[in-house]
C-alpha cells in the first residue's frame, strides 16, 4: 500500500499536469538527469512553498524559500522514469513541470537468466540466454547496449555472440557441445557480468550389448561400458532393465548403472532368453546354452 | 397402589430393556463392543472361529492365543506377529474390518473351515484366506491355528554403493534471474484409453528421459465434443512416483461413471520434480507367470538385491496383446515386509474380460520405507 | 456463590480448552468477529455455512472477545451458561417444590456430573448454555398456561427463541422432555386455587406453541433453510455414546458414570417419590424417558424412539437433560435428609456432591479427549508464511486440535469438525468423521481420505500435515513428497507440487445476503430481548407469587423418605 501511494499521487498530477504547467514554465526544470546524481532547481519569485517531485516509484517533498534553488544531494533520486514537480503554496499550484530521470551511466549489474540448466550434447540451439542491464540503482538501461555471451563447453572453442540491447534486453540461442560437461554461459555489458553454468549431459544409449557368464547357480549378465552416439558414457544411475523369458517365466529386474556397466545375476536356465533395455533403448538377446 | 405399580412398570421395563439391549445389541452398540455378545459359545467351529476373529478385530491378542488348541507351539508374540508381521509393513497397523468363515469339513472330533480376514490398511483393503482346523474338546470347539513364521536374515553387513543424487534449489532470497536446476524432462511414451463398464480407464507408459530422478505424476483430462472439460483426474497411487533415469513407469487414470463415446480428446499433463533419490533398493521381479482364465493372474515373486527392509512395496504390472499394445495395468499392496534376498510371492488379478488379450507383460515395483524420507 | 467457587477458578484456568468441542465454538467465534454478517466459513471443508449451527453462544464469545480475547470469552460465556443454571434449576424446581427444596436442587446443580462433563470433558458449550435459558423459560410457561398472563407469555416465547438460537436439539427434545411435563403439571393443579378450565389450557397451549415456534422460525431462518434445501443425508458417523454400556464398560465409565455420579444412589429414590407423588409424575416420566435414551445402545429405546435421528444425535445430552430433570428430586431428597438427619445428612451430601463434581472435572485429565497435548502454533506459523496458505491443507493425527489451528491461520482446509456442514461428496459418502482421524473409523474412514487425496488438485489441496506415521505409506505412494519439519520432526509436511492454488467453491450452499444479516442480526437481538423481557417485573398477584406451586409441600412429601 505504500508503494502503490506515491504512484497513486503520481497519476492524479499528471492528469492534472497540462492545465498546471500551462500557467507557467519558470521552474527552471533541467529536461533529464542522471538516476543518483545530483541536482539543484532554481524557482523565482517570494515567500514560502512547497515542491513535491513525483515519480512512478518515488515521490519527494520540500519546503522551498522562493527566489532560492532547492538542491538535492547525489542518492536521493534514483529511479529512472518520468517525473512531475509541483510548487505549491497556500494550498494552490504556483508552478509545475516534467523532467525525465535516465539511468545513469554505464552497465553496473546483468540479470541473465539461462535455460535449461541441464540439457543433452549436440543439441541445435539448445542453449537460450536473455540478459537485462542495469545501472548501478538497478535501472533497467533502456538505451541499446552491446551484450556478449560467451559459451565455453568441455570441448570445442567457446561460442561467442554479441547481441545489442532493446529496450534493455539482449537475447541469444546456442548450440551444445558434442562433448557431456559442464559448460560455462557468460553474458557481459562493459564491465558487468553475469555466468551460469549449464550441465551438457549425454544422450541416449546408443548401443546396448550383454554378455552372459556363468556364476556359481546363477547367470551374471553384464551390459559393455555405455555411450551415446557421440561417445560420452551414459551416467551412473541411468537405469537398464534386464529380462530373462524361460519355459513361460519372466524375471525382470531394473539394475542402475554404476561405472558406466550395469551387471546382475539371474537364475541359469539353459535355453532362456536375456535380453536388456534402457528406455526406448534395446539391447541384444541372448540365449543362455546356446549360441548368442 | 397406583404408584407402586407405575414404579413397578419403570423398574421392570428398565431392567428389561438393559437385558434386551445386552443380549440383543443394536448395530452400533454391536460394533463397539467389537461384534462380541454375551450369548456366544463355541459349541460349534463356526462359533469358535467367529470369536477369535472377534478378538483379533478388538486386538484381543492374549485372549485370542489362549483360545486355541495349538498354543503350546508357539509363543503368543510368535502369533501376533503372524498377524502383524515381524517388521514395519502395511500388517503392522492394519486393522481386521471384517471376516468371513465357511465350513469346509466337520467330523464327530474335528472340522476345518476357510477363514477369509479382510483388513483394512491405510493403503486400502487386502484379503486373507487361512484354512483352520478345529478339534472337539468336550463341548467346545478350538481352532488349530497354522501358523506362518516370517523368515528372518541373519544379523549380517551387506555393503551397498549404489548412487545417491542430491537436489539444492534456488534459496527463496535469490534474485528473481537467479539460476534454478531445471525438471527433469520425462515424456509419455504410450497412452491408450478403454471404456469398460465402470467407466473410462486412461492407460500409458512415462519415461524419465532425463539423466537425474525425477518425481512424476500424470493429470488426464477428458474434454467434450463441445471443447468443454467432462472430468479431470491424476493417476494417484497407480504409477511409480520416484523414477529414475532412463526408467519406464505405467499409469492407470480412472474416469468413473463416463463413457468413451462422450470423449472428443484426452489432454494429458505430466509433470515432473527434481527429487533427491537414491538409486537403492533394487528388486528382481522373479518367476513371472501369466496364469490365463480363468481365474486370470499375474504371479511371481520379488527379491530385493539390497541391504535394506523395505517395509512397504506395491507392484505395478504392464499387460500388452501380441501387437505391443497396452491391455490393462494392475497393483497389488504387498502386506508384509520384504526382507533382503527373501523372495516374497506376489499375485495381481486380470479381469475376466481382459484376460484372453494378454500376451506379455512388465511388472515394476515401488517402494516405501520410513526411513527412505 | 457455590457456582463462583467451584467453577470460576476452572475456567480462569481455561480447563475446557483440553474439551472435545471447546475450540470448534472458538473456532466458529473467531469467523463471527471477522464475519459477523457473512456466515459462509471458507476455512473448513473448501467452505461452508455456519448457519447450520444456531450461532447465538458463539456470538456472545465473538463479541466479547473484543475485550477478553477469544479463550477468556469462551470462558465468560460458559460461566454464564452455568450462572444461568443455577437460576434455571432453581425456578424449574419451584414448579414442583417448595423454596427450600429447589435451592438444595439449585445449589445441587453447581455439582452436577454432567454438567462438569459437558463443560470440562465435551465442551458442549451451545447444550449448557441453551438448557438454562430454556429452564428459565418454563416457569413463564407454566404461568402462562396456568394463569394466561401476558407478561409470562411473551417472557416464555422470548426465552424460548434465545433457546433455540443458542441450540436447536435443546428446544425440540426440551419441548417433549420439559415442556410437556410442566403442561401435564398444569392440568394437575387446574384446581387447585385459581382454576384454569381446559379449554383455556388447550388454547394457551396453541398460542404459545404457534408464537414460539414462529418466533424461532424467524430466529433460525438460514438455519431452517439450510436444513430443509440441504438435509443431513451424510453417512452416519459411529459415536460411543451409541455403545452398550455394559459390553463396552469404558465408554459406560465414560457417558454413564461419570456424568451421573452420585445421582446413581438417588436413582431409586426418584423412582418411587416420582411414582407414589401423583404432581412428580410427569416430572418421573420425561426425566425416565430422558434417562433411557441417555443410555445409548444399552437399550433398544433410543433406537426406538428417535429411529434414524440416533445415529446422527450424540447420547450424552440426554444423560445431562436427564440430570437436569432429576435435580427437583434430588432437592427434595435433600432438604427431607437435612430437616431430619441436619449436619449428619448434609455432610455425606457434600461429599457426595463434592466426589460427584470433582470425578467429572477431573475426567477431562484422566480421560482426555485428545490424550497427545501439543502445539499447532508451528504449524499455523509455517501457513502463514511464503504464500503456503494460497492453498488449501489437511492434517493427520491432529484430533481436536484442527479447530485451535483453523482459528490460528489464515489458510483453508478441506477437513473440519462440524460434519452436518460438510457438503464435499469426499466426506459425505463414507461413514467418517474428520479426516485428521480418518484411521479410527476403519474401511470407511480411510476411503473417505483417499478419495480426498485423489481430488487434491480439484481442491488446491497442496499441504498434509502429518503427525502420525501410519499415513506416510499412502500419502507417499499416492505422489506427495515431504518438503519440511515442524516441533523437533514430530509434524512433516507433505506437499504435491503440481497442485494448483485454491479457488473459492462456488457452492449452493453459500446463504444470500439476506440470510447472513438475519444471521447476524436475529438470534443475537434474540438474546438481547431475553435480558431485556426478563426485566420487565412479574404482576405481583395477591394470593401467591408466580413461582410458588399451588399445591402446598405437604401434599407430597407426606410419605416422608420412604413413601
Amino acid at each position: 500500500m505504500k508503494s502503490a501511494l506515491p504512484l497513486l499521487l503520481a497519476a492524479f498530477l499528471m492528469t492534472a499536469a497540462p492545465a498546471l504547467t500551462a500557467q507557467s514554465g519558470s521552474l527552471g526544470l533541467p529536461q533529464s538527469i542522471a538516476a543518483g546524481s545530483a541536482f539543484s532547481i532554481p524557482t523565482a519569485g517570494s515567500g514560502q512553498a512547497v515542491l513535491y517531485i513525483v515519480g512512478p516509484a518515488q515521490a519527494l517533498r520540500r519546503d522551498v524559500q522562493l527566489g532560492e534553488p532547492v538542491s538535492f544531494p547525489a542518492g536521493v533520486l534514483f529511479n529512472a522514469g518520468h517525473y512531475l514537480a509541483i510548487l505549491v503554496a497556500q494550498g494552490s499550484s504556483l508552478d509545475a513541470g516534467q523532467f525525465d530521470v535516465v539511468p545513469a551511466g554505464p552497465p553496473a549489474s546483468l540479470s541473465f537468466l539461462a535455460e535449461p540448466s541441464r540439457l543433452p550434447v549436440e543439441l541445435q540451439g539448445g542453449v537460450s540466454g536473455t540478459a537485462y542491464v542495469f545501472d548501478a540503482w538497478r535501472n533497467l538501461i533502456v538505451a541499446p547496449l552491446p551484450v556478449t555471451f560467451q559459451l565455453e563447453q568441455a570441448s570445442g572453442s567457446p561460442q561467442t555472440q554479441t547481441v545489442t540491447t532493446r529496450n534493455g534486453v539482449a537475447w541469444t540461442r546456442m548450440n551444445s557441445a558434442s562433448k557431456e560437461g559442464a559448460a560455462t554461459f557468460v553474458a557481459r555489458a562493459d564491465s558487468a557480468a553475469a555466468t551460469r553454468v549449464i550441465q551438457e549431459v549425454p544422450g541416449d544409449p546408443c548401443n546396448l550389448t550383454i554378455t552372459a557368464q556363468p556364476d556359481g547357480q546363477q547367470v551374471r549378465i553384464e551390459t559393455a561400458p555405455l555411450r551415446d552416439c557421440s561417445g560420452n558414457p551414459i551416467p551412473d544411475g541411468t537405469i537398464v532393465t534386464f529380462t530373462e523369458n524361460y519355459n513361460g517365466m519372466q524375471s525382470t529386474v531394473d539394475v542402475p548403472l554404476r561405472h558406466d556397466v550395469a551387471r546382475v545375476d539371474m537364475p541359469a536356465f539353459i535355453g532362456a532368453t536375456i535380453s536388456a533395455a534402457s528406455g526406448v533403448v534395446a539391447g541384444n538377446q541372448i540365449r543362455w546354452g546356446g549360441s548368442r | 397402589m397406583k404408584g407402586a405399580l407405575l414404579a413397578l412398570f419403570i423398574a421392570a421395563a428398565t431392567v428389561a430393556l438393559i437385558v434386551d439391549g445386552t443380549l440383543r445389541p443394536i448395530p452400533s452398540a454391536l460394533a463397539y463392543a467389537g461384534g462380541e455378545t454375551l450369548l456366544r459359545t463355541p459349541s460349534t467351529p463356526e462359533a469358535a472361529v467367529e470369536n477369535l476373529g472377534d478378538q483379533i478385530r478388538l486386538q484381543q491378542w492374549q485372549k485370542a492365543w489362549s483360545s486355541l488348541a495349538n498354543k503350546a507351539q508357539f509363543t503368543e508374540p510368535e502369533f501376533v506377529h503372524d498377524l502383524t508381521g515381524y517388521f514395519l509393513s502395511l500388517r503392522t497397523y492394519a486393522m481386521l474390518d471384517n471376516f468371513e468363515v465357511f465350513p469346509l469339513h466337520e467330523s464327530a472330533d474335528g472340522a476345518d473351515v476357510l477363514m477369509k480376514l479382510y483388513w483394512a490398511s491405510v493403503v486400502g483393503p487386502f484379503e486373507e484366506s487361512r484354512q483352520l482346523h478345529l478339534v472337539r474338546q468336550g463341548d467346545r470347539w478350538l481352532v488349530e491355528w497354522p501358523l506362518v513364521k516370517e523368515r528372518h536374515v541373519p544379523p549380517q553387513v551387506i555393503p551397498v554403493d549404489y548412487m545417491r543424487w542430491d537436489v539444492i534449489n534456488r534459496g527463496p532470497g535469490d534474485d528473481w534471474g537467479a539460476q534454478n536446476v531445471a525438471a527433469p524432462h520425462v515424456r509419455i511414451v504410450d497412452m491408450r484409453p478403454i471404456n469398460r463398464a465402470e467407466g473410462v480407464f486412461v492407460l500409458g507408459e512415462l519415461l524419465n528421459d532425463d539423466v537425474v530422478p525425477a518425481w512424476v505424476s500424470v493429470r488426464a483430462t477428458l474434454v467434450a465434443k463441445n471443447g468443454a472439460a467432462i472430468a479431470s483426474e491424476g493417476s494417484f497411487d497407480m504409477i511409480l512416483h520416484r523414477l529414475l533415469p532412463k526408467q519406464v513407469t505405467p499409469f492407470l487414470i480412472r474416469f468413473p461413471n463416463v463413457d468413451l463415446s462422450q470423449v472428443d480428446k484426452i489432454r494429458m499433463d505430466p509433470s515432473a520434480e527434481l527429487v533427491s533419490a537414491s538409486a537403492d533398493p533394487v528388486i528382481e521381479i522373479q518367476n513371472q507367470k501369466y496364469n490365463p482364465a480363468p481365474d486370470a493372474s499375474l504371479t511371481g515373486q520379488l527379491s530385493s538385491q539390497s541391504g535394506e527392509v523395505i517395509g512397504f512395496a506395491h507392484v505395478l504390472s504392464t499387460f500388452y496383446d501380441r501387437n505391443g499394445q497396452l491391455v490393462w495395468i494392475a497393483g497389488q499392496y504387498m502386506s508384509r515386509a520384504l526382507l533382503p534376498q527373501t523372495p516374497m510371492d506376489f499375485r495381481i488379478s486380470v479381469p475376466q474380460d481382459l484376460a484372453g488379450q494378454v500376451s506379455s507383460e512388465r511388472t515394476e515395483v515401488a517402494t516405501f520405507s520410513e526411513d527412505s524420507e | 456463590m457455590a457456582a463462583v467457587v467451584v467453577h470460576l477458578p476452572l475456567l480462569l484456568m481455561q480447563l475446557p480448552l483440553k474439551s472435545y468441542d471447546t475450540n470448534f465454538h472458538i473456532f466458529f467465534a473467531s469467523h463471527y468477529l471477522h464475519h459477523w454478517f457473512d456466515p459462509w466459513n471458507a476455512k473448513w471443508y473448501a467452505g461452508f455455512s455456519q448457519t447450520t449451527y444456531p450461532p447465538l453462544p458463539q456470538q456472545w464469545i465473538a463479541v466479547l472477545s473484543r475485550v477478553l480475547g477469544l479463550n477468556m470469552a469462551y470462558m465468560a460465556v460458559q460461566f454464564a451458561g452455568i450462572l444461568l443454571l443455577v437460576v434455571g434449576v432453581y425456578r424449574f424446581s419451584r414448579l414442583w417444590l417448595s423454596p427450600r427444596a429447589a435451592s438444595f436442587a439449585a445449589l445441587a446443580s453447581v455439582f452436577l456430573g454432567a454438567e462438569s462433563f459437558l463443560v470440562y470433558s465435551a465442551g458442549q458449550l451451545a447444550t449448557t448454555c441453551s438448557a438454562p435459558i430454556y429452564l428459565n423459560a418454563l416457569p413463564y410457561l407454566f404461568e402462562w398456561l396456568r394463569r394466561g398472563g401476558w407478561r409470562s407469555f411473551i417472557k416464555a416465547t422470548v426465552l424460548f427463541a434465545a433457546a433455540a438460537a443458542a441450540h436447536h436439539a435443546t428446544l425440540l427434545f426440551g419441548s417433549l422432555l420439559f415442556a410437556v411435563p410442566v403442561a401435564v403439571l398444569v392440568l394437575l393443579d387446574r384446581e387447585d386455587g385459581e382454576a384454569t378450565s381446559v379449554p383455556a389450557f388447550v388454547a394457551r397451549t396453541v398460542a404459545i406453541a404457534i408464537t414460539a415456534g414462529a418466533a424461532i422460525a424467524a430466529v433460525l431462518l438460514p438455519f431452517w433453510i439450510a436444513l430443509l434445501r440441504y438435509p443431513v443425508t451424510q453417512t452416519p458417523i459411529p459415536h460411543p455414546s451409541r455403545a452398550n454400556y455394559i459390553l463396552s464398560p469404558q465408554w459406560g465409565m465414560n457417558y454413564f458414570i461419570i456424568p451421573y455420579g452420585a445421582l446413581i444412589l438417588v436413582l431409586p429414590f426418584i423412582l418411587i417419590r416420582g411414582s407414589s407423588v401423583v404432581r412428580l409424575r410427569p416430572l418421573l416420566l420425561g426425566f425416565w424417558v430422558a434417562f433411557l435414551i441417555g443410555l445409548g445402545g444399552t437399550t433398544p429405546a433410543g433406537h426406538w424412539l428417535l429411529g434414524r435421528a440416533f445415529e446422527v444425535l450424540t447420547m450424552e445430552r440426554f444423560s445431562y437433560w436427564a440430570s437436569l430433570l432429576a435435580l427437583p428430586f434430588v432437592g427434595l431428597l435433600a432438604s427431607e435428609l437435612v430437616t431430619r438427619f441436619r449436619i449428619r445428612a448434609a455432610i455425606p451430601l457434600t461429599v457426595a456432591a463434592a466426589l460427584t463434581c470433582a470425578a467429572a472435572v477431573a475426567w477431562s485429565t484422566f480421560h482426555p479427549a485428545d490424550a497427545s497435548d501439543f502445539k499447532v502454533d508451528s504449524v499455523a506459523a509455517w501457513l502463514n508464511r511464503d504464500g503456503h496458505d494460497d492453498f488449501r491443507y489437511l492434517t493427520l493425527g491432529f484430533g481436536n486440535k484442527i479447530s485451535r489451528l483453523a482459528v490460528m491461520t489464515d489458510a483453508g482446509s478441506v477437513d473440519g469438525e462440524w460434519n452436518s456442514g460438510r457438503r464435499l461428496p469426499e466426506l459425505n459418502r463414507y461413514g467418517g468423521a474428520a479426516l485428521t482421524s480418518s484411521k479410527y473409523f476403519g474401511i470407511d474412514g480411510l476411503q473417505s481420505l483417499r478419495a480426498m487425496l485423489m481430488h487434491a488438485n480439484r481442491y488446491g489441496l497442496r499441504w498434509v500435515f502429518v503427525r502420525d506415521p501410519y499415513y506416510d505409506p499412502l500419502l507417499d505412494f499416492a505422489g506427495w513428497r515431504p518438503v519440511d519439519h515442524l516441533n523437533d520432526r514430530t509434524i512433516t509436511v507433505w506437499s504435491k507440487d503440481s497442485v494448483p492454488p485454491a479457488a473459492p467453491v462456488n457452492a449452493p450452499q453459500r446463504p444470500p445476503r439476506w440470510q447472513g444479516i438475519l444471521w447476524g442480526t436475529l438470534p443475537f437481538g434474540s438474546g438481547i430481548l431475553a435480558i431485556l423481557v426478563v426485566l420487565i417485573p412479574e404482576k405481583r398477584r395477591r394470593a401467591a407469587s408466580v413461582d410458588t406451586p399451588s399445591v402446598p409441600e405437604e401434599s407430597f412429601v407426606s410419605g416422608g423418605l420412604v413413601a
